[in-house]
């Protein structure tokens, strides 16, 4: 049977912002549509809209030409309407079973044989009796999946699905929605990145600040035709100029080793490398292989030997962030919200925290306001971060917005070294490409940067040298020209 | 020194009678947590028990209504909590410590004109096969319907949790409550409802105190049981049946460490006072210290208000 999915004119306002703006969208089943924006878009408040999350102040949404009501996500669950929404809706320390049985009416027994036969079919194989936590996250999303068709659905939005996933897992996932969409369920797609639209997807639908700005068939789009609407601009691409012929060693890491107590984390052994003036290093691995460790014992998180790090002619092994910083090391986290900044705290309070000695933040321990405010306000302009209300709490910051904020808060200080971790996660084009223009021109400046990432594009496109780590060894450097990322991947397996 | 059997099967007996308005206060209190709400209000909530229960035991001369009244007490005052806490999202912590200081008052003062009353003989069942069994007997015959009951309740509240459906709800709102919402279940709902349960069961536990235990008013006679039991539930991981283990070995040292002050043992009363509080939370920590059993059963969204927006 075929299904008929309708949005008309649907409006949803927020203090200062208006969420979707008159957005009206048809969808029949047996195509993939892909819902496409940059983060702040619109588009999760539309899908919360679909599942009834949210309430909107204006609009109907017709299923099959009747006018639902979603006032509650149980209406859309009766109204067949399923959602993965990007953070897991699932019950960590409950089972896998007990976390489908709690919302169905069915009997234990005929539950479990249709979430069987629903894994059989799938080719999905999941303990139910273990508890959620102890799931990858691959593994959940596949349980929201579940949950969703254990219901028969006629529609199913995911939001965002791949953003927690490995490639593998990605490739799985796409496979799994093909075969939904040709068993007739109208399969919704919501994501800001677009080689997965260009994968998956039959149609798609752009969103900008709220409103709707074209609907079009994926044969007659292009990834730069896309990126220029979900952006709105001619994106220029990004060259690197190969950096000039060495002047001078900055930094020098040398026998470093670390050992950890926490099974979870990963030994660093015997890491070797040194950094040029005006070099970028990048840092190759599929995450967890110390990425995370090697970052924390630059920044001086973790401290190590005193000679084990040589930088600018010092010894600076045994100290901690803040005095390395004394030495014009700037750092900027993986975590944005948790490590670079604290989320309750108000812009200018964060931008004065990495900043405690040199500056004139401080008058006899009392905070000097004024000139942190001032101080954040040149580095809101200067790096063209989107809002003027340093008062705003850290949080309310989009994440693109966030990385511009700690990045420009590292390096208005003229660091000669920027550590950077994953600078990109999780940020839509527009803000990547800043970003990246952001680190080619401290490199142009004569001012190194170490670029630990897992983004194997973005490191092929900054690094002047790249290294691989696998199980916390580093493997030899190599000139960016000489690598390909296809020989990346064979090192980041732990191939040599 | 010779040893009496039966006497054995008597201080058992005491034993578990004294750990009786722990387990039901405690009991309640899981459901509560369970369900991500914190109520610190037990002591309170157990003194307005007792004093209802007391005062209507007195007034109509009727044990059911007493009962039953004492725990419809107990629920009344645990809406105030609940409509606190649920409804104009205050702080937890907060509003419980209010409900026990308000407890406390309000007893004191209902109490005045019931000080000096005798109070009823409550009956108890199986009184004849007392002594038909030795040491067995006094431990197993011869109690009030309230002790059976609470002796049953730890395992109630266990299947209710790991079997039932609503116990299934229960422990999902208080792990997640924003996926709970999303599920479409009614958070606030199954708040109330767990708070008012919490309530019911410390009102029993206090006019357990009050009706059976020590048939007579004594102002602020619940003495920090209610804190117990606060205690065991975290101590015990919000586990019902560790809560029993810890009812018991606090009820048994509080038992033989009157004893022990009456023989005249040479050891400091203030330590064999504070023998029970210190001991109940060692073996509890010690038999509670598999983290990852800790994580799996501590509700995530405990004491956190849970507010949806729109």
């Amino acid at each position: 049977m075929n299904t008929n999915l309708k949005i008309s004119n649907v409006t949803k306002i927020y203090p200062g912002c208006v969420a979707n703006d008159n957005v009206s969208l048809e969808f029949n089943s047996g195509k993939i549509y892909a819902l496409l924006g940059e983060n702040g878009a619109g588009k999760s408040t539309l899908v919360k809209i679909l599942s009834g999350v949210i309430i909107p102040d204006e609009g109907k949404i017709y299923l099959n030409e009747n006018n639902l009501k979603l006032n509650s996500p149980l209406d859309a669950k009766k109204n067949d309407i399923g959602m993965v929404f990007q953070h897991f809706n699932l019950f960590e320390t409950l089972s896998v079973f007990e976390n489908l049985i709690i919302d169905s009416d069915e009997q234990r027994e005929s539950l479990r044989e249709k979430i069987d036969t629903i894994m059989k079919k799938y080719n999905f194989s999941i303990d139910l009796d273990i508890p959620v936590l102890n799931l990858s996250a691959g593994q959940k999303q596949k349980v929201e999946i579940i949950r969703c068709l254990i219901r028969n659905p006629k529609v199913l939005i995911m939001d965002e699905p791949t953003s927690v996933l490995t490639e593998q897992e990605t490739s799985e996932l796409f496979l799994s929605l093909k075969k939904f969409s040709e068993e007739g369920i109208l399969i919704i797609y919501i994501t800001h990145k677009l080689k997965e639209v260009m994968q998956l997807c039959d149609e798609v639908a752009v969103m900008r600040r709220g409103k709707l700005v074209s609907v079009s068939e994926i044969k007659n789009e292009n990834i730069e035709s896309l990126a220029n609407k979900m952006v709105g601009q001619n994106l220029k691409t990004i060259k690197k100029k190969k950096a000039k012929t060495s002047s001078g060693q900055l930094i020098k890491i040398s026998n470093l080793n670390f050992t950890s107590e926490d099974p979870f984390e990963t030994n660093l052994v015997d890491i070797n490398f040194s950094v040029n003036r005006g070099e970028c290093l990048g840092i190759a691995g599929i995450s967890g292989n110390g990425q995370s460790e090697l970052f924390q014992v630059l920044s001086g998180e973790i401290i190590s030997e005193k000679n084990s790090i040589e930088f600018n002619k010092n010894y600076i092994g045994d100290l901690n962030p803040q005095d390395r910083r004394e030495y014009l090391m700037a750092f900027s986290p993986e975590d944005r919200l948790e490590q670079a900044a604290i989320p309750q705290m108000k812009i200018f309070e964060n931008v004065a925290l990495n900043n405690f000695k040199s500056s004139n933040f401080f008058n006899n321990g009392l905070i000097n306001e004024n000139k942190i405010k001032e101080h954040s306000k040149k580095i809101i302009s200067d790096f063209n971060v989107n809002t003027d209300n340093i008062e705003l709490k850290s949080q309310f910051l989009s994440g693109g917005n966030l990385q511009k904020l700690i990045i420009g808060r590292e390096l208005i200080t003229s660091p000669d070294l920027l550590i950077c971790f994953n600078p990109t996660w999780g940020l839509d084009v527009g803000a990547i490409n800043y970003i990246h223009e952001t680190l080619i021109k401290i490199n142009e400046q004569n001012k190194s940067i170490i670029l630990i990432s897992t983004d194997t594009d973005e490191l092929l496109k900054l690094s002047d040298k790249i290294s691989v780590i696998h199980k916390g060894k580093l493997s030899k450097i190599m000139s960016a020209e000489e690598v390909t990322s296809e020989k990346l991947g064979i090192l980041m397996g732990g191939a040599n | 020194m010779i040893i009496d059997i039966h006497f054995i099967g008597l201080i058992i007996a005491s034993i578990m009678a004294s750990a009786v308005p722990l387990i039901l206060a405690s009991c309640g209190e899981l459901i509560t947590e369970r369900s991500g709400v914190l109520n610190l209000g037990v002591e309170g909530m157990m003194i307005i028990g007792a004093i209802s229960g007391f005062a209507l035991m007195t007034v109509t001369g009727n044990l059911i209504i007493a009962i039953f009244g004492a725990m419809l007490a107990g629920v009344l005052i645990s809406t105030i909590f609940a409509f606190l806490t649920q409804t104009l999202i205050t702080n937890h912590v907060a509003s419980g410590l209010a409900l026990t200081i308000f407890g406390i008052g309000i007893s004191a003062m209902i109490g005045k004109n019931f000080v000096g009353i005798p109070g009823k003989e409550f009956p108890v069942l199986f009184e004849g096969l007392k002594d038909t069994i030795p040491l067995l007997g006094p431990i197993l015959f011869g109690h009030s319907i309230v002790f059976y009951f609470a002796f049953a309740l730890p395992f109630i509240t266990s299947y209710f949790l790991k079997k039932t459906k609503i116990g299934l709800i229960v422990r999902a709102v208080g792990d997640s409550p924003e996926s709970a919402s999303n599920q479409g279940i009614n958070v606030r709902l199954v708040r109330y409802a767990c708070i008012l349960y919490g309530g019911a069961m410390s009102g029993l536990a206090g006019a357990y105190l009050s009706m059976i235990y020590t048939p007579q008013w004594i102002e602020n006679m619940t003495g920090g049981r209610g804190w117990i039991a606060l205690a065991l539930v975290v101590f015990s991981t919000w586990n019902p049946i560790k809560i029993l283990i810890g009812a018991m070995i606090f009820g048994g040292l509080t038992i033989i460490q009157f004893h022990m002050q009456a023989i005249g043992v040479r050891i400091p009363v203030q330590f064999l006072t504070a023998l029970p509080y210190i001991v109940t939370i060692i073996v509890l920590v010690v038999i509670s210290r598999d983290s990852r059993k800790i994580r799996l059963s501590t509700p995530s969204s405990l004491g956190k208000s849970f507010h949806k927006d729109n």
